[in-house]
C-alpha cells in the first residue's frame, strides 16, 4: 500500500511544474490580502487530489491497479491516506506562510487565531473531501464534477438562507467554552467523517467494475 | 497442474453476453485466445483479473479461487489494452511503486530491461511512442517473476520489429516450466509460432479450441469449383465461402480429405484464414 | 547443429524436427549418449511452439532414437545397426514404390529402368 501512497505523491512531483506558478499567484493574493491563507489551503489540497484522479482516470489506472496484489480496500486506503498526507503538507506551507505575513505586517503573531483558522480549514476540507471521493468513486470524475458543482451551489445557497432566518450568535460562545480544545475538536471530526466517508467509498469500490 | 482455469464464466452486458466459457491453461504452455474486436476476450481477461466484480462462473488461478485469495496476483503479470499507469510518471518512477506492491519485484531485472530495450529511465511515460509504451508494459508485468503472464492484446499497434523483439522475450520467459502464458490477440500470425494451444472465442461464445500446431497441420482449405464442392459430403467440412470465382472449404482433416476426394487444391491454413471462414462462411 | 525448418513446405513442424534429428543420428552427426536441447530451448531458437518440439522429441523416443529422463533431459540412444539398415531401406522402397508408379503409367519397361540402375550404379562407384 505504501507503493499506492507514493504513486500519487510521485505524480503531484512531476505535476509540480504546472503548480508552481498557481502557487505564486495564490500566496502573492494572500500576502496582498486578497484571499486569506485558510482559502489557499483548501483550494490547494483539493486541486491537487483532483489532478491525481483526473491523471489516474486518463490511464485507466484503477483498472490495471486492481490487477496487481494489493487489494481494492487499500487502493481507497491509499487515496485517502494520500489526501490527509497532501493537507497537512499544505498547512504545514500555508503556516508558515501565515507567520510570514504577520510578521512582514510588522504585527504581533496571534497564534490563536492562526491556529483556529487553520483547525477549521483542514477540518472543512476533510468535510469536502469526505463528500467527494464517495461520490467519484461511484459516479467516476466527470460526472462527479458536475455533481459537486450542483451541491456546492446548493450548500452556498442553503447557507445563505440559514443565515438570515438562524441566529448563529451562539456558535460564537461555543467556540469560546472550548476555546482552548476547538482545533483538537475540529480536527478529530473531520478525522472522523473522513473515515466515515473511507468505509462508504470501500463498499462502492469493492463491487466496482472498470 | 493447471495455472488458469476457466469454469462457465458467463456475464450479460447490455448487446453483449458472454456464454459459458471455459478452459484451461495447463503450467507451462502457452494458450492463445483468438477472435473479432467485441468477441469478448478482454472480458474473459477482465473477470480472471478480478477487474470484472459481477460475474457467474468459477476463476482459478493456481488452483486457488480467484476472488478469494489476492496472494495469488504476486504470481501473475499483466498487460492490459489502454490501461497502465498515469503517464504523468516517469519511467523510474514505476520501480519505486512496484516494489513496495510486489514482494518479488527486481529492480535490477527491471533496470536490466529497460537497457536492453532502450527505454529512457528520467522520461516521463507520455513522451514515449506507442512501440516503447508497449514494451514498458511488458517489462515491467515481467519484473517481479511471474508465473503466468495474462496478456490482451500485447503486440497491437507496434511495428514487426517491436513485435518480434516482445515475442522473444515471450519465448525466453517460456524457457522455465513451471510458467504460462495466456495471450488474447487479433494479430494472429503472432501467435501461430508461440502457442501450444488455441481458444477462439466468437460472439462471447468458445468456438474452437484446439492444439495450436495440431490444427496448423490437419485443418486445410479446399478450393475448388462448384460443381466439386456438390460432391463434398456435409460431414467432411466445417464452413465454406462462395467467391465470384471458386469455392473456399474449411476442412478439418488434410490426410482423410486427400484419400476420399480427388480435389487437386488442399491449402495449409493460417490461423487469420481460419477465423475468417469460421465467422463469414457458411454450412 | 542444423536445423532449418520451413514454414510453409505442407510437411507439420515436428516431422521437420524429426527427420532432421534422425538423419543427424543415422550420420552419426550427433552420437550415442549426447544431449539434445531441450525442448524449450528447441522451441525458442526454432520459433515454434513448445508442444511441437515435444512433439518431435516423443515420436523420436517411440522410434527408439532417443531416450528422455525425466528431469535431466534427452539423449541420443545407443541405436543398432540393424534398426538404421531397415530404416535406410524403407526409404528405398518408398522411392521406388515411386520410380515404379511413374514407370507404370508411363508404358516405361521394367528393362528399361534396370539399364538405368546399372548405370547409376556404375556412376556411384
Amino acid at each position: 500500500m505504501i507503493g499506492l501512497i507514493k504513486k500519487d505523491i510521485l505524480v503531484l512531483k512531476s505535476n509540480f511544474k504546472i503548480l508552481i506558478p498557481i502557487f505564486v499567484i495564490y500566496i502573492f493574493m494572500a500576502f496582498q490580502g486578497m484571499l486569506d491563507i485558510s482559502t489557499l489551503l483548501s483550494f490547494l489540497s483539493v486541486m491537487l487530489m483532483m489532478s491525481t484522479f483526473s491523471y489516474d482516470n486518463l490511464n485507466k489506472w484503477d483498472a490495471y491497479a486492481v490487477t496487481l496484489p494489493n487489494g481494492r480496500k487499500n487502493l481507497v486506503k491509499a487515496k485517502y491516506l494520500a489526501t490527509v498526507i497532501v493537507i497537512l503538507l499544505t498547512s504545514l506551507v500555508a503556516t508558515i506562510v501565515s507567520f510570514i505575513i504577520t510578521i512582514n505586517k510588522g504585527e504581533n503573531i496571534n497564534y490563536q487565531y492562526i491556529f483556529i483558522t487553520l483547525g477549521a480549514t483542514i477540518f472543512a476540507t476533510f468535510l469536502f473531501q469526505a463528500l467527494m471521493y464517495p461520490i467519484i468513486f461511484k459516479f467516476g470524475l466527470e460526472k462527479a464534477r458536475l455533481i459537486l458543482f450542483i451541491l456546492i451551489f446548493g450548500l452556498i445557497f442553503l447557507g445563505g438562507f440559514l443565515i438570515n432566518k438562524i441566529d448563529f450568535s451562539f456558535l460564537a460562545a461555543v467556540i469560546d467554552y472550548f476555546s482552548n480544545f476547538i482545533v483538537l475538536i475540529l480536527l478529530g471530526l473531520g478525522l472522523l467523517v473522513l473515515i466515515g466517508s473511507y468505509i462508504v467509498s470501500v463498499n462502492i469500490y469493492l463491487k466496482k467494475e472498470f | 497442474m493447471n495455472a488458469l482455469e476457466i469454469k462457465n464464466l458467463n456475464k450479460k452486458y447490455e448487446g453483449f453476453e458472454l456464454k459459458n466459457v471455459s478452459f484451461t491453461v495447463e503450467e507451462g504452455t502457452v494458450m492463445g485466445l483468438i477472435g473479432e474486436n467485441g468477441a469478448g476476450k478482454t472480458t474473459i481477461i477482465k473477470a480472471i483479473l478480478n477487474i470484472l466484480t459481477n460475474y457467474k462462473g468459477e476463476i482459478l488461478i493456481f488452483e486457488a479461487d480467484n476472488k478469494k485469495n489476492l496472494n495469488i496476483y504476486e504470481d501473475v503479470g499483466v498487460v492490459l489494452d489502454d490501461m497502465f499507469f498515469p503517464e504523468i510518471l516517469y519511467v523510474k518512477d514505476i520501480n519505486s511503486i512496484m516494489k513496495d506492491i510486489f514482494t518479488k519485484w527486481d529492480s535490477k531485472l527491471f533496470f536490466q530491461y529497460l537497457e536492453m530495450f532502450k527505454l529512457p529511465l528520467n522520461k516521463q511515460i507520455k513522451t514515449l511512442s506507442k512501440g516503447m509504451r508497449k514494451k514498458l508494459e511488458i517489462i515491467t508485468a515481467l519484473a517481479h517473476h511471474p508465473k503466468l503472464l495474462i496478456l490482451d492484446e500485447p503486440t497491437t499497434g507496434i511495428d514487426p520489429i517491436a513485435r518480434s523483439e516482445v515475442i522473444d522475450l515471450f519465448r525466453n520467459f517460456m524457457q522455465d516450466e513451471k510458467c504460462s502464458i495466456l495471450l488474447s490477440s487479433h494479430i494472429t500470425t503472432d501467435l501461430e509460432h508461440i502457442a501450444d494451444y488455441i481458444t477462439f472465442i466468437d460472439k462471447g461464445e468458445v468456438v474452437l479450441a484446439d492444439s495450436c500446431p495440431l490444427l496448423m497441420d490437419n485443418y486445410g482449405i479446399v478450393k475448388c469449383n462448384e460443381k466439386e464442392f456438390q460432391k463434398i459430403a456435409k460431414d467432411d467440412y466445417l464452413k465454406y465461402k462462395k467467391n465470384k470465382y471458386d469455392y473456399e472449404v474449411l476442412i478439418s482433416n488434410k490426410k482423410e480429405f486427400k484419400k476420399k476426394y480427388d480435389i487437386k487444391i488442399i491449402d495449409n491454413i493460417t490461423l487469420e484464414e481460419l477465423m475468417v471462414l469460421m465467422i463469414k462462411g457458411g454450412k | 547443429m542444423d536445423i532449418i525448418i520451413s514454414n510453409s513446405s505442407g510437411i507439420p513442424i515436428y516431422e521437420q524436427i524429426k527427420e532432421q534429428i534422425k538423419d543427424k543420428i543415422i550420420n552419426n552427426e550427433l552420437v550415442s549418449g549426447e544431449l539434445l536441447p531441450s525442448i524449450r530451448s528447441l522451441a525458442r531458437d526454432l520459433r515454434c511452439s513448445v508442444i511441437t518440439t515435444k512433439n518431435a522429441y516423443e515420436e523420436l523416443e517411440k522410434e527408439g532414437y532417443v531416450k528422455t529422463i525425466p528431469a535431466k533431459g534427452t539423449y541420443v540412444n545407443n541405436i543398432n545397426v540393424e534398426l538404421i539398415r531397415e530404416e535406410q531401406l524403407k526409404k528405398v522402397e518408398s522411392l521406388l514404390e515411386k520410380v515404379v508408379n511413374i514407370a507404370t503409367i508411363n508404358k516405361i519397361k521394367k528393362k528399361e529402368i534396370m539399364d538405368i540402375l546399372n548405370i547409376l550404379f556404375e556412376e556411384e562407384k
